[in-house]
């Protein structure tokens, strides 16, 4: 399909652009308001499969269109654009805030608080669109929180695939130790 | 500075209450988690139809969910909160500190009406604050007194801990008019995503509450088995803790194993006890060997008072009793020779020349089977031999010599000879 650059695509390959799910750290991957607990994880995949919906997708509860997705990332990452592909007959999400570097944000903090980027969704079911960043907001991105407050009009909301286009870096933010707990010592545990 | 931990190696607690013990892995029981436990302390709890009130039967449990928790994961934490009394109010924020939390449920007045909306609300508000966010937020709300709300308006407030992931756990007990089940269970119904909340219900009855809920999905976790929950219902059914003699052989394997040795003496000894008096006419024979047996025997049931197999004990402990008192009211110093006998037994194990001591002793006893075990003392030559065999005494000293002078007939401070 189309891409938004004005070049063709046959000789650039598309996908090596999208290729920051790599670095997600998928199995800490949370979403809060999903009708399938752990459902969240298969939407981060390589671009060529952001319509295969074989591997399952993201959706929310019945009558509420709310979704919150955390994204923690394996090392520090700069992110260029995003791309939303949603589902159809109104299920696409409308709206999209985007938090940076913050654990723990539930619904009532995502209301409340003020989002570093802000973008109107259009339905986007084959994934040509892409949603520019404010390069200059997401430099060292340790963990991004999408928060999709409403769709367009459906009763749940779905999304099929989230492409993240950026450049990772190699800096790891939080410095990853091994402690072992005990509180009567063991031999065996030290050898 | 977030620290990934591996959690593997915890293996052994000290438990704050000593009726349970448990070797426990903390893969086993509960994830991490941030539970908060809101008690209804309204006016229904006055009620005595759980023992010994409905308010104590509730705060007993609470306290082995604390433990249950707390033992699993060191990491997870538990708060409490009131839904009635004074108002809904927070006693302590979710922490791992066992100690704090037992001792808010002191002093706690019970009065006025549960708010269980309110209550809910500010728990998970509580839950929200938590200092680690990646534990999985919990709500365990014990209800019992009758529940105001629609069915509406809970499937609402359900909705709502579904939306941001709170798992919810009720415990249904004390009052129960028609509706109370069946908003209770519409209310889990809301909430529960994938099975992780739960709902009890306790009718009342002769079980504890907290022995009831230990069966259940709320003690035993989300793994299906527990190993706490386990031996608690063990120790629970026994009255104790599930090993032999109360000591876990892992812990402390050499007092298990005296105790075991000390048991089968014991044993040994009432067999000889049966013998003899069966054989034995004499009433002070009789009365002298029960009088050692009894000092043993009262040694044991401290150690044994709860293992339901050794139930002839206090029996036998009864007769034996009587009969030492029957004989401290005659006296008579072969019976504290005897006891003396009894001490040094164990004793006499650990030290070669005690042992040899020993030896002659019973050779003494055999020798004097009766009484006037003083005739052993008129022989000098023997007790000198005696003398020279235990280390640290020199029979040319004069404290010593005035002692054996003083001693000459009196069997009784034979014991002390061989203490020294």
């Amino acid at each position: 399909m189309a891409c938004l650059h004005d070049h063709s695509c046959e000789d650039h390959n598309c996908a090596a652009d999208w290729s920051l799910y790599n670095h997600v750290d998928i199995p800490k991957v949370v979403a809060l308001n999903e009708s399938v607990p752990g459902s969240v994880k298969s939407v981060f995949k390589p671009w060529e499969q952001r319509l295969d919906t074989s591997g399952g997708f993201l959706e929310s509860n019945e009558g509420d269109p709310e979704l919150l997705v955390f994204i923690p990332f394996t090392s520090d990452v700069k992110i260029k654009s995003i791309s939303i592909v949603g589902g159809a007959d109104g299920t696409s999400p409308s709206r999209m805030r985007a938090f940076i570097n913050r654990e723990g944000i539930d619904f009532s903090d995502a209301q409340n608080m003020q989002p570093v980027q802000e973008w109107e969704l259009a339905e986007n079911l084959q994934g040509a669109l892409e949603y520019q960043t404010r390069y200059s907001r997401f430099q060292g991105v340790a963990n991004l929180t999408l928060h999709f407050s409403d769709n367009f009009g459906g009763d749940i909301t779905k999304i099929y695939y989230i492409g993240l286009r950026g450049e990772a870096t190699q800096n790891k933010r939080d410095v990853v130790a091994t402690i072992v707990y005990e509180v009567m010592p063991n031999p065996s545990d030290h050898k | 500075m977030v620290l990934e931990v591996r959690r593997a190696t915890c293996r052994r607690f000290s438990l704050p209450n000593s009726d349970l013990r448990l070797i426990s892995s903390p893969r086993r029981g509960f994830p991490l988690q941030a539970t908060m436990i809101c008690i209804d302390n309204s006016e229904w709890m006055r009620n005595g139809d759980y023992a010994p009130s409905r308010f104590q039967a509730q705060a007993d449990a609470v306290n082995l969910i604390c433990g249950a928790k707390t033992q699993s994961n060191p990491e997870n934490t538990v708060g409490v909160m009131t839904m009635a009394g004074k108002g809904v109010r927070v006693l302590v924020t979710p922490t791992s500190d066992l100690g704090k939390i037992l001792a808010c449920m002191h002093g706690l007045e019970v009065g006025a009406e549960a708010n269980l909306a309110a209550a809910i609300q500010v728990a998970q508000l509580a839950l929200k604050h938590r200092q680690n966010k990646r534990q999985q937020q919990r709500i365990i709300a014990f209800i019992g007194s009758p529940v105001k709300y629609d069915k509406k308006v809970l499937e609402t407030i359900g909705k709502k801990l579904k939306k941001n992931n709170v798992a919810l756990d009720i415990v249904d007990f004390g009052e129960s008019d028609d509706e109370k089940p069946e908003k209770l269970e519409a209310l889990i119904a809301a909430v529960n995503s994938n099975d992780s909340s739960h709902i009890v219900h306790v009718p009342p009855g002769d079980n504890a509450l907290s022995d009831v809920l230990l069966s259940t999905p709320i003690f035993t976790g989300e793994e299906g088995g527990s190993g706490f929950a386990a031996s608690a219902a063990a120790a629970a059914a026994t009255g104790a803790s599930g090993f032999e003699f109360g000591v876990d052989p892992n812990v402390d394997p050499e007092l298990a194993l005296a105790l075991r040795l000390s048991m089968e003496e014991e044993r040994a000894r009432q067999e000889a006890i049966a013998k003899k008096a069966a054989e034995d006419t004499e009433n002070k024979d009789h009365a002298s060997s029960s009088n050692n047996d009894s000092v043993m025997a009262e040694a044991e049931p401290a150690t044994n008072a709860a293992d339901d197999d050794k139930k002839e004990q206090p029996k036998d402990d009864d007769d034996l009793l009587q009969q030492a008192l029957a004989m401290s009211m005659e006296g008579g110093s072969s019976g504290s020779a005897s006891v003396a006998d009894a001490a040094m037994a164990e004793a006499g194990a650990v030290d070669p020349d005690l042992a040899l001591a020993l030896q002659m002793s019973v050779q003494d006893a055999n020798m004097s089977s009766d009484s006037d075990m003083s005739k052993v003392f008129e022989d000098r030559s023997f007790v000198t031999s005696i003398l020279n065999s235990l280390p640290g005494v020199d029979p040319n000293d004069p404290s010593v010599k005035d002692l054996l002078a003083s001693l000459h007939g009196q069997g009784e401070v034979r014991s002390f000879l061989f203490l020294s």
